[in-house]
């Protein structure tokens, strides 16, 4: 009996090494993509010293002509989907629109995809040129990615269920159950300072008040205006206990390998805050420019 | 960064400084000019919620300059052993929920953080500084936050933050700290495909930090199972009865539940019940889900199986004076439930693997552990390392459904082991009822397909007894 297992596990374990060797070559070519593409970029950048007019337009996109944008689409009012046409829509995608306008591409919205996934899809690069997100710059994500410059501020809350009577000192017990969207710093927040409650975080925004409106978590740590708007359109039966100045600011988050469409975005957004299309579009969506 | 406290000039705030000895000798100053509201820090303990001492974290404190005060800069000290060393500071001044046009410059004295602010804050202004990368003392403990800060009349002590709890260094993190340092790993990591799936760092986190949530997706199943096949084989009966409406009952069951995700059925459990004002706790409410989610598939498995025993052992049956109750207890269940045993394996396996929907509405299984690693850590690797606790489970089971398939199709070829009690039990069927002869034919049936082809007494009973 040992006999035979022994020779199924050894047959077994060729075929995982064969399958290490697989993806080692496939971790070798995809760097030798990466370094070609480098290379590529860096001859450009060579030609921006020498050419200063060409320096705003030197950058790929993942698709040509077209800014690929991706996003959780469930964060309203920032991104949210059309309930009739399921075509995504928010502030941040206005701010996308206006953005490609100005540097003179047409927009591409990926397919929703969760918020944690976000950096490192930006990261690994490929599918997606910049992560429009209601995206906090933080320290950490920087190291990952590179953040564009702030284009929104925002700030932390917290949310319960009215009439439950919790506060931010109540919640932080054991007992407690607060949700959040996993990767968000609302969840860094919680964390942080609800220490001995237990963390739930979860894909969407969505999930958590739904969550908290059946009773089934005590609270959501999410970023303020969105739950504002939340509260304001659908979830009524919720209230914000507590408005927390974090003084986070939201920012776009690009590939370290692509400096020139970092620049490109930088510039774009300078533009849309001198000539008011930033104000028209905080405007359409908070009601006046923020 | 750099924006976010560049320095202004000096020009403008010599001349603020003036402004602000002119406003000191006009205002008295109270006890506390600036109110420590709180210090946290960030939990460095990969996969955990603990502060490390010895290992970058991020620390955020946050005052309140009180009425009638200008503070123009703000110290920061961390006891003996901690270290501002190598931190950057983000500084935000806040009036209410907006952002103040106020920057800060920010110098770092080994355990000591002054912020120089480029011009004096204001009564009701929020002192928010972000220190990332600083380090607390190796020897954890309660640590609290204490300094001074600079207001119109001078320098004042600054009210002590509440402590902060860090631990001493773990075993688990001296190792991660070893894979950092190895040049090897380092290697590994450069590789854009290996640094993001596989992790050695975040597999070696993964795996001890994932196990909470293995164990409770095997306790899901493990107790949902049972409930699942009970409920299964009651609606596979049900669905062939000869009554039209115990048969609609059942239909309607298997149907509803198989044509809908189970994601769906996750959500109605979960979100509905509570607001029926029935609360089940989230691990019983997975179990009842998965378990009635299963019943319908295995309902489905049952019936088939029942179904595919040749009406002629009916007529048998009958012929012998067998009830229908009887027949089906001790001639077609016994034999069903050997032709179903694969199917259902494949079933337990499926159930097994669906578990992981149950993270989307906060129980704590694998995926949740896994989901939470990755959002922290921005990286794929704990997703492959719950991939691995997954497989650990299914890849024995799947071999084991193959071995038993191998071993029915011969079976049913005749080359499988002949019942050896096969004349007793007629003796005793002939002697008039007798539960006696079922029993060891039941055992001898149920078992067959785990038995070698050849009658060798030694390698009785047992998969691992493999030819």
């Amino acid at each position: 009996m040992s006999q035979i297992s022994r020779r199924q596990f050894l047959q077994g374990g060729t075929l995982f090494a064969g399958t290490l060797a697989l993806t080692a070559c496939g971790g070798g070519a995809n760097e030798d993509a990466t370094s070609t593409q480098v290379a590529d970029e860096a001859a450009a950048g060579e030609g921006a010293t020498a050419d200063e007019a060409v320096a705003t337009t030197d950058y790929t996109t993942v698709e040509e002509g077209k800014l690929t944008c991706i996003s959780n689409l469930f964060f309203p009012p920032f991104e949210s989907m059309n309930e009739s046409t399921g075509e995504p829509e928010g502030f941040d995608i206005d701010v996308s629109k206006s953005l490609a306008e100005h540097m003179g591409l047409e927009v591409n919205w990926l397919p929703s995809q969760d918020f944690d996934t976000l950096v490192p899809t930006i990261k690994n690069g490929g599918k997606a040129d910049v992560a429009i997100a209601g995206m906090t710059i933080t320290d950490k994500r920087k190291e990952e990615v590179d953040m564009s410059d702030p284009y929104v501020d925002s700030n932390q809350s917290i949310v319960i269920k009215s009439g439950t009577d919790e506060t931010a000192e109540t919640l932080d017990d054991a007992e407690k159950v607060i949700a959040v969207q996993s990767g968000t710093t609302g969840q860094e927040w919680a964390q942080e300072n609800l220490p001995n409650a237990t963390i739930k975080p979860l894909s969407t925004i969505i999930e958590a008040m739904s969550g908290v409106q059946t009773g089934l978590y005590n609270a959501v740590v999410c970023d303020l205006p969105v739950s504002k708007y939340q509260i304001k359109t659908s979830y009524t039966d919720l209230e914000i206990i507590e408005e927390i100045p974090t003084g986070e600011q939201y920012g776009i988050a690009v590939s370290k390998d692509n400096p020139g469409l970092l620049e490109a975005v930088n510039s774009a957004l300078a533009a849309m805050e001198s000539d008011g299309s930033m104000d028209a579009i905080e405007a359409e969506w908070f009601g006046s420019a923020l | 960064m750099g924006q976010t406290w560049r320095y202004r000039g000096k020009r403008f705030a010599i001349a603020l400084c003036a402004l602000a000895c002119a406003l000191a000798i006009l205002v008295p100053t109270t006890a506390f000019g600036l109110t420590t509201n709180k210090a946290t820090a960030r939990p460095n303990e990969d996969g955990g919620s603990s502060v490390i001492g010895g290992l970058p974290t991020r620390l955020t404190w946050e005052g309140t300059v009180g009425t009638g005060e200008k503070v123009t800069s703000v110290t920061l000290m961390l006891p003996e052993g901690g270290s501002f060393d190598g931190s950057t500071t983000k500084v935000t001044v806040l009036e209410g929920l907006s952002r103040a046009k106020l920057d800060g410059e920010v110098k770092v004295e080994g355990t000591s953080l002054i912020v120089a602010f480029s011009e004096p804050a204001t009564e009701g202004l929020l002192l928010r500084l972000e220190v990332e990368n600083m380090h607390f003392p190796p020897d954890g403990g309660d640590v609290a936050i204490k300094g001074s800060y600079v207001n119109q009349s001078g320098e004042q002590e600054l009210e002590e933050s509440k402590p902060i709890k860090t631990i001493a260094n773990t075993p688990l993190q001296a190792l991660l700290a070893s894979l950092d340092a190895n040049p090897v790993v380092e290697a590994w990591n450069s590789s854009p495909f290996l640094g993001m799936f596989f992790k050695p760092q975040l597999l070696v986190t993964a795996f001890a930090t994932l196990i909470p949530g293995w164990l409770l997706c095997l306790a899901i199943v493990c107790i949902a199972y049972p409930f699942a096949i009970i409920l299964g084989l009651i609606f596979a009966l049900m669905k062939i009865s000869r009554r039209r409406l115990i048969r609609a009952i059942a239909i309607v069951y298997v149907n509803v539940l198989r044509g809908t995700p189970l994601f769906l059925q996750i959500y109605i459990m979960f979100f509905g019940l509570p607001m029926m004002n029935i609360n089940i706790d989230n691990n019983v409410l997975g179990v009842i889900v998965i378990a009635i989610n299963a019943s319908a598939y295995l309902a489905e498995i049952f019936r088939a199986g029942i179904e595919s025993i040749p009406p002629g052992q009916y007529e048998a049956a009958s012929s012998l004076g067998m009830s229908h109750m009887m027949t089906m207890v001790n001639i077609i269940l016994p034999q069903t439930i050997r032709r179903v045993i694969p199917t259902v394996t494949s079933d337990f396996i499926t159930s097994y693997k669906d578990t992981s929907l149950l993270s989307s509405v906060g129980v704590m299984e694998l995926m949740m552990f896994a989901k939470n690693l990755t959002s922290v850590s921005g990286n794929m690797t704990p997703y492959v390392a719950a991939a691995i606790f997954y497989l650990i489970v299914t890849l024995p089971l799947i071999k084991g459904v193959t071995i038993i398939e191998k071993r029915m199709a011969r079976s049913e070829r005749g080359g499988g082991p002949r019942p050896k009690v096969k004349a007793k039990s007629a003796d005793a069927a002939a002697g008039g009822q007798d539960e006696m002869g079922t029993e060891p034919s039941l055992i001898e049936a149920l078992s067959a397909p785990f038995r070698p082809a050849s009658t060798d007494i030694a390698g009785m009973g047992g998969v691992a007894d493999v030819q």
